[in-house]
């Protein structure tokens, strides 16, 4: 087997303020002809710089010090610009991550297509042509007519379609995906995935696939690399990798992915400490303050690789042939600890949410008159019932657009509700003016989506941390203490208070976020995507603190995220939400043994699972969410499922207790 | 898009009623009866009663105003208080002077300065990009009357290339041409830096766009991704702009009528003014006002024609 692309000890810096990074460090990795290799890595593992090294696309600051990326016998790193724009699209062509702003928002798809296939020396009817038939290999339906649309007048998954028709427009001999599916939904993801490897066979390409998501990974990829920190730590078959691994690191970030655990267990494990600081390049192993079985040789010498059979290899001093007797490990990597369940959910609901609904208003009054509208709204979250204890944790899941932040921002008086009513402790707050919400809001605190984006670029963490007590006009003169007891609470060293957000990790920032929404001691927290943006072995330290601070302080969570695995481990109960609806209710661990509703049942079998022997043959639900206005007739969800029957199309379903205290809202819920 | 346009265009409407009614009250606030200035001081208590009737200014202010008003909406911006002559009519001729005069100027800034602002985003800290800034910086910092004073002497009193007064012979173009050079370089000399900076600041900003990336990636040529992916996107707020500074535009014609004594609406205001000529002022800083809204209309219909999604969200 040849390799199409070679990269040989590359070695990548970028020159910053602080001095040289050295992103990449001797990385080597081979794709072999018509193979779909997996790189995977956490954030700031350089799979990226590889990418934009091999495509000659690296920032102004980053230098290529030595190396060579050997593409088709030639060496891509030598070749100058004017051919290296030959090679691109041409021969080497790329899959975005973010099919939303990787598309120039103001030309059309047929625009953007013709302009890719400039090199073609035929007629511009016959490169439309040629758009069009691609659009509709990768299953955009009617292209004829949606080529001349624009990316922002498709959904999610339709744009990352037409990405991928884009990129396989040149025919190319490399695919190079960067993160495929990670800005897109379950349900789409797996229709991505699905494609991919249906293209794949077609075309006998051969793809890189750069990604963090170890589903992904084992799904679609024939070899894998795990990349750690700008190096190559271990590289294998897909089954090698995910069942025989043999570097501490990617054993550990096997296990931190939720998706794995099939128990539920209150705690995640993690892998301690942060990334590497890399403007000093490391002497010993990279991985080794972070590692549980770090030798003194570790520390010292950098590891050599070590082959196993069938090209699976891995750099660790585990491996050494002097450390015959085995390794000189403290502990093993256990399982972590199961938590004792105390007394959990207690007592009258926390939160109560009934019947609520919010609309929003798509055009103005006068111009729905004129257009002859009668309803210019669309309904955003529709007849919505919930309870929430204290202690508890409800997992409020959906794809985009279903409605469950609108929710969740509804309860705290942030979206205005149209219908229902909505009960704090025993008290209605629903339709309370500003003034009246406020002290309540000390009760009600929320974390919000984007960890970094969150919070303000200008100020400290301490000021941060402490804005809460004066929105308040609480603890006067305090307020150094404050910081300090909150920054123990979330396990951030104190130095961190007088940091910027720019100068914080992802899961930093996170816990300035849980510090801010713990600062006067709610009750309730509603937490939207409280993991969404941060890497896999972080993710875990979050949902452990937050169960930690659970059960210390009785708080109840609103888990609101798409994420299902990640709720699972930390849901009581679990509500499904769908075009604004919530179509089954009920005990998590109940939920995901046995989904009631079809929707539930997708979502579940959606989840890409870390695990090469289990791939889908199918994909689990076809179609996209349709429009909040124009919902489906009957069950709204009959477009999409695979049991709809007449009696679905006609006939909106009422909720069906099941025997396990489930809600499900469905004509045939799925009990067996 | 047709939605959008009445909706715009009624919004002018209105834009302009309520600049109508600024002025009327702002006329009225001015110390003075209007009959006595008029008649003069030694005029009959009959003879001002009878003028007062026949001017309407017995009746109560919101009844005037009405007239008034309703005359605008008419095209009738009452007369010359000394000729006599219909304001309209007037302003007619000069407000094509200004509007050369705007559009030459903003004309060749926009030519000079789009280009060096997206050459100098493209090439950050070149030697090009430097020699931009400084200019930028100079031709904003410097105002326009002095620009307008140092341009004749250089040009027209010591290489005597081109004339110094007037807006050139009637019916001849060139002649007109030649006249407009020079107040339209001193005009838009400052836009050039401005729209220069403009420019580089969003292009650099949309340079870094994922989208040029991928543009990059599909091995697109240079040129089409700075003229077609880049510059699509960073013009629109530079349009905007141009829509908002053309009223700062118009008060830089004004410097440039008056040294170059070109007709032309800024300087029938001046001259207007300093004769107490109220009904000239009145109608021209009506004409000015109209103007900008047309303008500012036209800068987002043009927005909004680049790009489909402030098209879609109309």
């Amino acid at each position: 087997m040849t390799a199409l692309l070679d990269i040989r000890s590359l070695n990548v810096d970028f020159r910053t303020p602080r001095g040289r990074v050295h992103a990449l460090r001797d990385v080597s990795l081979q794709v072999p002809k018509g193979k779909i290799v997996g790189v995977v890595g956490e954030s700031g593992s350089g799979k990226s710089t590889v990418i934009w090294t091999v495509t000659r696309l690296l920032a102004a600051n980053g230098v290529v010090e030595s190396g060579e990326a050997i593409f088709d016998g030639q060496d891509l790193l030598t070749y100058p610009e004017p051919r290296m724009q030959e090679v691109r699209g041409e021969k080497v062509s790329m899959v975005f991550q973010d099919p939303m702003t990787s598309q120039s928002p103001v030309l059309s798809y047929g625009q953007q297509m013709t302009d890719i296939l400039y090199r073609r020396p035929e007629p511009d009817a016959e490169k439309m042509r040629r758009a069009v038939e691609m659009m509709r290999r990768v299953g955009i339906p009617d292209p004829e007519s949606r080529i001349a649309q624009y990316p922002h007048q498709f959904s999610g998954g339709m744009r990352q379609r037409a990405g991928i028709a884009m990129a396989l427009l040149m025919d190319p001999m490399l695919l190079v995906a960067d993160e495929p599916t990670t800005a897109l939904d379950v349900t789409m993801e797996a229709q991505i995935i699905h494609l991919i490897r249906e293209l794949q066979r077609e075309f006998e390409a051969t793809i890189m696939v750069v990604s963090h998501n170890l589903g992904l990974i084992a799904e679609l990829c024939d070899e894998v690399v795990v990349m750690y920190a700008g190096e190559v730590v271990e590289h294998g078959d897909v089954r090698d990798i995910f069942y025989r691994a043999a570097h501490p690191y990617t054993r550990a970030l096997l296990e931190c992915d939720p998706a794995r655990e099939m128990t539920r267990t209150r705690l995640l494990p993690v892998i301690p400490g942060d990334i590497p600081d890399l403007h000093i390049k490391p002497t010993g192993c990279v991985f080794a303050p972070r590692c549980p079985k770090a030798m003194v040789v570790c520390r010292e010498r950098q590891p050599d690789a070590h082959t196993l059979e069938g090209g699976h290899a891995t750099r660790c001093h585990l491996l050494d042939p002097g450390l015959a007797e085995g390794p000189v490990a403290q502990a093993e990597h256990t399982a972590p600890e199961a938590v004792s369940e105390g007394p959990r959910s207690s007592g009258a609901p926390l939160l109560e949410v009934d019947h609520l609904s919010v609309r929003f208003r798509i055009m103005g009054a006068l111009k729905a008159r004129v257009k002859g509208v009668q309803e210019p709204f669309v309904d955003a979250v529709l007849n919505a019932s919930l309870t929430l204890k204290r202690g508890e944790t409800l997992g409020l899941v959906g794809e985009s657009g279903s409605g469950k932040t609108t929710l969740g921002r509804a309860v705290l008086g942030l979206a205005e509700a149209h219908l229902g009513n909505v009960t704090f402790e025993g008290r209605d707050v629903l339709g309370l003016s500003p003034a009246a919400f406020k002290p309540l809001r000390r009760d009600m605190a929320m974390m919000f989506q984007d960890p970094v984006g969150s919070l303000s670029p200008r100020q400290t963490v301490r000021a941060l941390v402490t804005e809460p007590f004066e929105i308040h006009g609480l603890s006067k003169g305090r307020l150094d203490e404050e910081a300090e007891r909150l920054c123990d609470m979330v396990r951030l060293p104190l130095n961190f208070l007088s940091r910027y957000p720019h100068e914080l990790s992802g899961g930093q920032a996170r816990r300035v976020g849980v510090a801010r929404a713990l600062a006067l001691n709610p009750k309730l927290i509603i937490a939207d995507e409280p993991t969404a943006g941060l890497d896999v072995s972080v993710q875990g330290e979050i949902l452990n603190l937050m169960g930690e601070l659970q059960r210390e302080h009785g708080l109840g969570y609103l888990i609101i995220s798409h994420n299902l695995p990640v709720v699972r481990h930390i849901s009581d109960k679990l509500a499904i939400m769908y075009l604004g609806r919530l179509v089954e209710r009920g005990d998590s661990e109940a939920i995901f043994a046995r989904p009631a509703h079809p929707y539930t049942e997708a979502l579940v079998g959606g989840v890409p699972q870390p695990d090469p022997d289990k791939r889908r043959a199918l994909v689990s639900i076809e179609g996209e969410v349709p429009s909040l206005a124009s919902r489906p007739s009957g069950c709204e969800f009959h477009t999409r499922c695979k049991y709809a029957t007449e009696r679905c199309r006609a006939e909106r379903p009422g909720d069906t207790v099941l025997g396990d205290g489930r809600i499900v809202t469905c004509h045939h819920p799925l009990t067996d | 898009m047709w939605w959008y346009l009445l909706k715009r265009l009624a919004l002018s409407v209105v834009i302009i009623l309520l600049a109508v009614a600024a002025l009327f009250l702002m006329l009225h606030s001015i110390p003075g009866d209007p009959v006595s200035i008029a008649l003069g001081p030694r005029a009959t208590p009959e003879v001002q009663a009878a003028y007062a009737a026949k001017m309407h200014l017995d009746k109560p202010l919101y009844y005037q105003f009405l007239i008034f008003a309703g005359n605008v909406l008419q095209g009738d911006l009452g007369s010359d208080v000394f000729s006599n002559r219909s304001v309209a009519l007037t302003l007619s001729e000069q407000l094509p002077y200004t509007i050369a005069l705007a559009v030459a100027a903003l004309g060749w800034a926009a030519l000079v300065g789009i280009p060096l602002g997206c050459l100098s985003a493209i090439r950050p800290n070149s030697w090009l990009d430097r020699i931009t800034g400084i200019i930028s910086v100079g031709t904003i910092a410097v105002p326009s009357f002095l620009v307008s004073i140092w341009a004749i002497l250089l040009f027209s009193i010591t290489l005597r290339w081109l004339p110094v007064i007037g807006a050139g012979e009637e019916g001849d173009i060139l002649s007109q041409l030649r006249h407009l050079i020079l107040p339209a370089f001193a005009v838009g000399l400052g836009w050039v830096g401005y729209l220069a900076r403009m420019v580089r600041a969003s292009m650099l900003e949309v340079m870094g766009e994922n989208y040029i990336r991928s543009a990059r990636a599909f091995g697109l040529r240079p040129r089409t991704i700075v003229f077609r992916y880049a510059l699509k996107v960073a013009i629109l707020p530079t349009i905007t702009l141009i829509g908002v500074g053309f009223g700062g535009l118009l008060s830089g014609t004004v410097f440039a009528e008056i040294i170059f004594s070109r007709p032309g609406v800024g300087k029938i205001i001046y001259d207007m003014v300093l004769a107490r000529n109220f009904p000239v002022v009145q109608g021209a800083v009506l004409v000015t006002i109209a103007l900008y809204v047309v303008v500012t209309l036209i800068a987002d219909l043009m927005v909004s024609w680049l790009d489909p999604r402030v098209r879609e969200s109309l």
